[in-house]
């Protein structure tokens, strides 16, 4: 199994590479998306601040004060910007609705991902993955329950310990719990959507069950494949924030631009990263079912004839 | 002692301060005997005159600081179980109001903790600090303090003639002050003694004192006594935002509590017996003070140190919270470091100690207060270094020893004597001790200094309450916040634009020498202001502290024009183009409705510059230059000074855009926009 999970983990990220241009058309999307969501506040803070002797605060460094000050006047380029960028963060999510079938069609197929072939996957499981993001929701609902209670429990357990690492150490934990359980949630949708893919599955339904039963067959295979490349994701992440932060002349703009692009580019990346391993596991495991063999009668039993006691 | 500051706005600075101090202890130590006299002197000395006067006024520093008008002797025992003090108080106070009083108004302010108490209307109508309008009752916040008996001497008893009273609000369920009229009048001059027998239920911390699991926290405890002010009775009930107003006198408290219990109190520690009940008591003697509060925890680490200052040595003890000694040497630092520079720069610190609390997790709304030596501070146990909260509440709380403490102004009437003027002091000793741009914020990433955090706090709500207005009146506590704190301290810095930032400090020196251990007024200050700085400053007092008025002033235009622009221009010649004669224009427009001098700079691509000055007055104003240059930049308060302009980005206009600050913002914006969506296509 560790041979086979090893095997996976690189032919997936090989198969990200081979068909790369998925992860740079998506990247570029998210990429306008980005920039769309910003405009209006742009161009008001290119009317406020381009002849400004005060947007030096920005330039030099970054003064929060020069935050503080937008945020108060009456026309803050900074007041709008909140909804529109929720607004195009749901647009890409609409997006990604409808690629993520043309992705895991490349994947699972494994055949190079044309234009034509990628809409007419991706249009061809829009909706029925648009019903799985309705069950999602519903499983998601007690999980969501969960970190509620838990942040009541925190609160009890806070008010009523003397330590003040105990409710910290509780919220850690559950957390990390909360986390794991998100995760096998994800990997259940997931392969959910490489069944309905690879085997074209239309009835939702049917896919979340045979889903779950691979999970629960293949638990470790399947949540390790997707947990090492999330650690993976976090790490780099964590080193991208490091070196914007903390590395990073505060004067610089363009290495700012393409540091936190990158870090946006790890992000997809390794999540499609994701996708591809569970896509090729589940490839290797079709292929490695032995077919049931035809029916043949069985031969008929034997019985030996016992002799019947005699009786008293 | 005070002069020239030996200042580098590094955080090395203060470890400096101990190397300077002793080049400077002599001369400190003469000027601070002549200083603790203070009492004496009608008003501030000048340094050589300090010097002068401490060898020959030597043996008056044994006199009282204040004025003693109360003297309080209190035996109280706490169960920390059930967070309750039972106590027995002897007031005596001497009549020195010059007429005669026959009724005496008290507070008894732990009964604020109650759903009907003025107190808990303010906060459901306006929210304060953590609680807001939404919050809910829990009964473990309900405190309460019950006279039980009340006997005045030669009078008998008294307790059933106690009467509730509502002197602001007419709210008959606050049970906040009483007052009791006595069978005959005190004489002026003469003295009157109360035995009030009265026991505490504190509150779980919901705000400034109480209990959090084992710890107690135990401030506006005892019944305290008005103050005779502008020849009424002046005793408040317990509001919302503010609580302090009280006499000066003495204050003999012995404090009984279990022996595992670490103590700490606003007072010396006169002696320690350990009774046969397992029990300890705790003796405390205290003078020249006007209130006494006090600690108590069997989790609390006792952190020693000491720093000598022009009045001789202070103790200094922190009592640390469970997790929470990392922040230690942060406290220790800004707590020396506000000694250190209140004692140069404003006055000395007359009293031998001072004791700084660290509220547990649970008890943080007990944070963030002063009581005379003794103030309360807040970290937590994942506190950032450059985050720097237990910094500025330690110098914030520090600085109230002076502007409140000593200087012991009408905080319900004139809150921002206290507050205003020490979120102003706040702002100078933080910037000497951590830099300007970095006293409040200091990351490698992002900075705030103390300055631009106040104005931001002011510009949250700067223009529905003026300054001077009575506490519990401001239309939110956000506003009395934003006022009282952030613009009280705005309107202080942009005066330094006026009068200087040295006769500032001068002026808070003199207002200190002069008016310590007293009540003064919002007028007294300001008109010390005006004296040491010799300049009528009503203009500027009358918008900036009793009015509303905004002050924003922008620059409307700055372009330059060929002079003969009709004539076809000589494109692609250097020299021609330098020849060339420009006609600049320059407006200035004033947006508020606050009038205020205004100073240009204007620079020119020949590398000239040209200062103006406008009173401001008028709605706007129009520069007009000719000269073989054009404009580069025009800027008003180009050292940005005024900090009570709403708007420091119209404040200037610079010819050759820079997008470079556009650029930083989009960049974070753009990613913060990529980042939430990639979460959210997680769903996906």
């Amino acid at each position: 199994m560790a041979a086979s999970n090893r095997g996976t983990f690189f032919s997936g990220a090989g198969l990200v590479w081979q068909w790369q241009r998925l992860v740079w058309w998506i990247f570029a999307v998210c990429l306008i998306f980005g920039f769309f969501s910003t405009h209006e506040m742009t161009e008001r803070a290119n009317f406020l601040l381009d002849h400004s002797a005060a947007a030096q605060r920005l330039v030099n460094g970054f003064d929060v004060s020069a935050i503080i000050m937008l945020q108060q006047l009456r026309d803050s380029p900074l007041e709008i910007h909140g909804p529109n960028i929720l607004h195009f963060s749901v647009l890409f999510v609409v997006f990604m609705l409808f690629a993520t079938g043309g992705i895991l069609a490349a994947y699972v197929l494994d055949e190079k991902p044309t234009t034509t072939a990628f809409f007419e996957a991706a249009g061809r499981h829009f909706w029925r993955f648009f019903r799985l993001l309705i069950y999602l929701a519903i499983v998601l609902l007690p999980i969501a329950g969960l970190a509620v209670a838990t942040s009541a429990m925190h609160t009890r357990i806070d008010d009523q310990s003397i330590s003040p690492y105990t409710g910290d150490y509780f919220v850690e934990a559950a957390a990390i719990v909360i986390l794991l359980l998100l995760i096998v949630v994800r990997v259940w949708f997931d392969m959910a959507q490489v069944i309905a893919v690879a085997d074209d599955e239309k009835k939702m339904h049917h896919a979340l069950r045979r889903a779950f039963g691979l999970l629960r067959h293949n638990f470790f295979a399947l949540f390790w494949i997707y947990l090492r490349i999330s650690i993976i994701t976090w790490v780099l992440f964590a080193l991208g924030l490091y070196i914007w932060m903390f590395r990073l002349s505060p004067r610089s703009n363009v290495a700012a631009f393409l540091v936190s692009q990158l870090m946006i580019l790890i992000w997809l990346g390794t999540r499609l990263w994701q996708r591809a391993s569970e896509a090729i596991w589940y490839r290797n495991y079709q292929a490695n079912q032995v077919p049931e063999p035809a029916w043949t009668p069985s031969p008929a039993p034997m019985y030996t004839p016992v002799a019947a006691e005699p009786q008293a | 002692v005070y002069g020239p500051l030996p200042l580098a706005n590094t955080p090395q600075s203060v470890l400096r301060v101990g190397g300077w101090m002793k080049l400077t202890k002599v001369f400190a130590l003469a000027a601070g005997v002549a200083i603790f006299c203070g009492p004496v002197f009608s008003q501030a000395l000048a340094p050589h005159q300090q010097a002068t006067a401490a060898s020959a006024s030597a043996d008056t520093a044994s006199k009282p600081l204040s004025t003693r008008i109360v003297a309080y002797q209190i035996e109280a025992k706490l169960d920390p179980t059930k967070h309750t003090i039972a106590a027995n108080e002897t007031l005596t106070y001497k009549n020195l109001t010059g007429q005669p009083q026959q009724t005496f108004p008290f507070h008894l302010y732990l009964n604020a903790f109650q759903p009907q108490s003025t107190f808990m209307t303010e906060v459901r109508l306006a929210g304060t600090r953590g609680n807001g309008p939404d919050s809910e009752w829990d009964p473990k916040h309900l405190g309460s303090i019950t006279v039980d008996k009340l006997e005045v001497e030669g009078a008998g008893d008294l307790t059933n003639k106690m009467e509730f009273i509502h002197p602001d609000d007419n709210n008959t369920e606050d049970r906040t002050v009483f007052q009791l009229t006595l069978p005959k009048p005190i004489a002026p001059g003469a003295s009157v003694q109360f035995h009030i027998a009265f026991h505490d239920v504190l509150p779980k911390v919901v705000e400034r004192t109480g209990y959090a699991h084992d710890f107690d926290m135990v401030g506006q405890w005892f019944p305290k006594v008005g103050v005779w002010w502008k020849n009424a009775w002046n005793c408040h009930q317990f509001h919302a935002t503010t609580e302090f107003f009280a006499d000066f006198g003495t204050f003999d408290v012995k404090i009984t509590v279990p022996q595992n219990e670490i103590v700490g109190a606003g007072g010396d520690l006169v002696s320690t017996q350990n009774n046969s009940d397992g029990t300890q008591t705790l003796s405390y003697h205290s003078e020249d003070v006007h209130d006494f509060s006090w600690t108590a925890s069997p989790s609390f680490t006792l952190v020693e140190d000491s720093w000598t200052g022009s009045q001789g040595p202070v103790k200094i003890h922190l009592l640390m919270s469970p997790g929470h000694m990392a922040s230690a040497p942060r406290y220790m630092k800004a707590l020396k470091g506000s000694l250190y520079f209140f004692d140069q720069w404003y006055g000395p610190y007359p009293y031998d100690r001072i004791t700084l609390v660290d509220p547990p997790h649970g008890g943080i709304d007990a944070g963030g207060m002063e009581y005379p030596t003794l103030v309360t501070a807040g970290t937590s146990v994942h506190m950032p270094q450059g985050l720097l909260e237990p910094e500025f509440v330690t110098e914030h709380e520090f600085g109230h020893q002076y502007w409140y403490g000593m200087v012991a102004t009408n905080e319900f009437e004139e809150a921002w004597l206290d507050e205003g003027i020490n979120s102003y002091t706040e702002v100078k000793v933080m910037d000497a001790i951590y830099g300007h741009e970095t006293s409040f914020l200091n990351f490698p990433f992002a900075h705030l200094g103390e300055t631009e955090e106040q104005r931001g706090s002011y510009l949250g709500l700067p223009d529905m309450d003026p300054i001077a207005r009575v506490a519990w009146k401001f239309i939110s506590s956000d506003s009395y916040g934003d006022i009282t704190y952030g613009k009280s301290a705005t309107m202080l810095i942009t005066l330094e634009k006026v009068i200087g930032e040295d006769t500032l400090r001068q002026a808070l020196h003199t207002y200190f020498m002069r008016y310590r251990f007293t009540h003064p007024t919002g007028e007294d200050f300001l008109k010390t202001i005006e004296e040491v700085s010799g300049k009528d400053l009503r203009w500027y007092f009358n918008q900036a502290v009793y009015g509303t008025q905004v002050l924003d002033y922008s620059l409307a235009d700055a372009h330059s024009d060929p002079l003969k622009w009709w004539e076809t221009p000589a494109h692609g010649s250097k020299n021609s183009e330098k020849d060339e004669l420009y006609r600049t224009y320059v407006t200035v427009e004033r947006k508020g409705d606050f009038t205020f001098p205004v100073d240009l700079q204007i620079k020119f691509d020949d590398g000239s510059t040209t200062f103006e000055h406008w009173d401001g007055l008028d709605r706007w104003i129009r520069y007009q230059y000719d000269r073989k240059a054009k404009i580069e930049s025009a800027q008003i308060d180009a050292h940005n000074q005024i900090t009570l302009d709403r708007d420091p980005f119209n404040n200037s206009y610079v010819a050759a855009p820079d997008p470079r600050a556009v650029h930083k913002l989009r960049n974070i914006w753009v990613f913060a926009s990529e980042w939430l969506s990639q979460l959210l296509a997680w769903l996906t």
